[in-house]
């Protein structure tokens, strides 16, 4: 396996001969498909580090390689090079190419050379995938600043990316929207795409990156997973942040005793399952049921004789499946942690999950079992 | 007192088109830390610029400390002097090129004299961390910048009432707590500051009343623990419940306790369920900008490795070269650091003094006998 999809090495970029170097001898790898997060403070270069990642901007000394290639810079390798690597800015006003939503989201598509009826299926899954299926035929300019982000979202989602990164994707959203943002990024990693992503909310990259890279001084100052990053305390504040609150919490009430040992909760519910759960407890069944599109989601649930559990929806299929159905589930943004957190009351959940992100969902409630916080059974339906 | 009161408001853009408010009937008390909640769409920004008179609502009333407002030059005149807003997008709020100008735009109009007028900016200016970029040109910054010295121009208008429509967004962790210190710093010296916001965490440990908006009508307002309870309306409004009153509730019906009352911070979330054998000391220092410095001296001289954390942000400029544990958060962190049983100091801004007792006794309403020393 080779060891960066995406990698700049020792690189300097200027905005202009007098202005300071906004990157300074920066070098970063990004690992092949692993979920990236990408920190650091207001100015500290993260947005021209994207740029430049993307062959946007050309440093001004060192070298940009792509799946261990240098960048050349050269018309048609930077056309093949972005046919891969997708870019989603801050500001979506920054991306809008026609007045139409949906012309808007085929604009790539279209570039690519693609025949219609496939372009025209892509922007139907891309517009489901931000929730905007129905505005296809809206001008931009009506709506509103979340509504044009999430359709500047499927821009790229539509470009099928190997490499996609996201500036402050969540940045202007309401929670539900962020959380569903989130949830498309989960899905996206697990069909292979590596994901990387800019964020100043440090809960949010806490809870989902695999992997950090801290930007501070126009210079990469940390790489590596976020638990380790987070356990200096005068780094994180150098560099312009601040603990996640479920580790800062952790921290102060698990007590002394190596950070190896112990269980590290990423989540609320998985922190609540740290202090609440102990080797005799025992906690409610979550059940994973598998949906595809075409499924009925009443009838699955039936099948596995758990009618009348608290359900929640997870993933791009079975959100058709329930759209479709008119199914309606307690919890339509973040089931798996707030389905573990049922079960940590002593109920039994279900997650209505896309096949793909099964294991994901599974395995954050897996968490209370492989760490010896008490019995929560974890049963895959219908996979 | 009650500041503001709408009554049957309804707005909208244009006649063709749905309403953006509809019977929108609220109130806003005095010196109340206010929260404004929402979807995206839900009509949040819209009430802000209702309650200014930028909108004339169609239908309904708004009244401005018991009397209607008068949509004449100077009726608006009037309301506009004592409130001021700070836009979600800075740049739809720069009147001027240069940062210093732009701040000084709105005294300017009130009338002052420039002595006055540079005074205020200069302050303003430092309030938001802004003084070294007074003589450069707003297009020169970035996005995060930008907002401050948004702040800073309303600031420097000495408002009555300060209404912030997502004042943290864009900003990073560190930038965002200064943006929330200032909010403090306002309602402490008796300003009434209304916030909007996605980050619900942050408004929680903030708000004291609440008004949550959905398509365009008022959902629920008063105290956030109420609105809450209800799970599926705050589902239904496009909300999430804050990480502390989730893992709060997980934890009492888990272990059987009690959930109220319900922990708005991390501080008092571990008040409530660590296991607190021997709290230290927060020796709470209560300084100028002048006397910080020997302040802090003084602590690392009599105690070398008690941790120091700062709060305000004149203490903060004055210990900016200074090796302080805590820089950012600092109240929480310290508080945070006597529940493990070690002692700690806080040098302050004299206006957080009654916020520090108030957390003090907050955490003792949480069940942990914490020991606040006070040193003026």
């Amino acid at each position: 396996m080779k060891d960066a999809v995406l990698e700049a090495d020792d690189v300097t970029y200027a905005y202009g001969r007098k202005s300071s170097q906004v990157l300074d001898g920066l070098s970063i790898k990004i690992s092949p498909n692993k979920k990236t997060g990408l920190l650091g403070q207001n100015g500290a270069g993260k947005s021209t580090l994207f740029n430049v990642l993307n062959a946007l901007y050309k440093p001004a000394s060192g070298t940009v390689l792509y799946n261990g290639q240098p960048v050349s810079y050269r018309h048609k390798s930077i056309i093949r090079m972005r046919s891969e690597v997708s870019i989603l800015f801050q500001n979506p006003n920054d991306m809008i190419f026609k007045p139409y939503v949906g012309q808007d989201v085929a604009y790539g598509p279209e570039n690519l050379k693609l025949p219609k009826e496939e372009v025209d299926a892509r922007v139907d899954e891309a517009l489901f995938a931000v929730g905007m299926e129905s505005f296809r035929e809206s001008p931009i300019m009506k709506l509103s600043y979340g509504q044009r982000k999430r359709v500047s979202l499927a821009g790229v989602l539509a470009m099928r990316p190997k490499v996609l990164i996201l500036d402050e994707p969540t940045a202007g959203l309401d929670p539900q929207m962020a959380s569903e943002v989130m949830e498309i990024t989960e899905q996206l990693h697990s069909s292979g795409v590596t994901v990387v992503m800019s964020s100043h909310d440090s809960d949010l990259i806490y809870s989902w990156a695999d992997e950090i890279h801290v930007l501070s001084s126009s210079k990469c100052v940390y790489s590596g997973d976020p638990v380790s990053f987070y356990s200096d305390y005068g780094a994180v504040q150098d560099a312009g942040l601040l603990l996640p609150t479920v580790f800062k919490i952790d921290k102060t009430l698990s007590g002394p005793g190596s950070i190896s040992e112990k269980p590290c909760p990423r989540t609320r519910a998985q922190l609540t399952a740290t202090l609440v759960g102990g080797p005799d407890r025992e906690f409610g069944t979550l059940h994973v049921i598998c949906v595809n599109r075409d499924d009925s989601p009443a009838d699955l649930l039936e099948r596995a004789s758990v009618a009348g559990v608290k359900t929640g929806i997870y993933g791009m299929s079975a959100r058709m499946a329930c759209n479709r159905t008119g199914f309606h589930a307690s919890f339509t943004y973040d089931a798996p942690d707030n389905c573990l957190a049922n079960c940590l009351e002593g109920n039994d959940s279900v997650i209505l999950c896309d096949p793909l992100i099964a294991d994901k969902a599974a395995s954050m409630a897996e968490f209370v079992k492989n760490n010896g916080l008490g019995k929560l059974d974890v049963q895959v339906h219908n996979r | 007192m009650e500041l503001f009161r709408l009554e049957n408001v309804t707005y909208t853009h244009n006649p063709s088109l749905p309403p953006v408010l509809e019977n929108v009937s609220l109130s806003v008390g005095e010196n109340v830390r206010t929260a404004v909640l929402g979807a995206n769409g839900a009509g949040k920004t819209t009430l802000f610029y209702t309650l200014t008179g930028i909108y004339k609502p169609q239908s309904g009333e708004v009244l401005f400390k018991g009397q209607p407002v008068e949509y004449t030059k100077e009726g608006l005149r009037s309301l506009r002097s004592e409130v001021a807003v700070v836009l979600q997008n800075p740049d739809e709020q720069i009147f001027c090129s240069l940062v210093e100008e732009d701040v000084a735009f709105g005294p300017l109009n009130l009338g002052l004299d420039r002595p006055e007028v540079e005074a205020r900016v200069a302050k303003a200016l430092r309030d938001v961390r802004m003084t070294e970029y007074a003589g450069r040109p707003l297009q020169q910054l970035s996005g995060g910048q930008r907002k401050r010295v948004a702040i800073a121009g309303a600031l420097a208008m000495r408002p009555k009432i300060m209404i912030m429509d997502e004042p943290t967004a864009g900003l990073d962790p560190q930038a965002s707590m200064e943006v929330m210190e200032l909010a403090e710093k306002l309602h402490l010296s008796g300003v009434t500051v209304m916030i909007s916001t996605h980050d619900i965490d942050m408004i929680y440990r903030w708000a004291q009343s609440s008004i949550v908006m959905r398509h365009g009508a008022v959902e629920f307002s008063g105290d956030l623990d109420s609105f809450f309870e209800d799970r599926e309306g705050v589902n239904r409004c496009g909300l999430q419940t804050p990480s502390v009153y989730y893992m709060n509730r997980g934890m009492s019906i888990a272990k059987g306790v009690e959930e109220r009352p319900c922990p708005r911070n991390c501080c008092e979330f571990e008040a409530k369920y660590g296991k607190v054998r021997d709290v230290g000391t927060l020796k709470c220092i209560v300084s100028s900008e002048e006397d910080a410095a020997s302040a802090f001296d003084d602590i690392k001289a009599s105690h070398p490795r008690m941790p120091v954390g700062v709060y305000g942000c004149d203490v903060r400029y004055a210990l900016r070269g200074s090796p302080v544990e805590y820089r950012y958060d600092a109240i929480d962190a310290c508080f945070t650091q006597t529940l493990m049983g070690n002692d700690c100091a806080l040098i302050v801004d004299p206006v957080y003094r009654t916020m520090v007792e108030a957390q003090a006794e907050r955490m003792r309403a949480m069940g942990a006998e914490v020991s606040l020393e006070m040193v003026q």
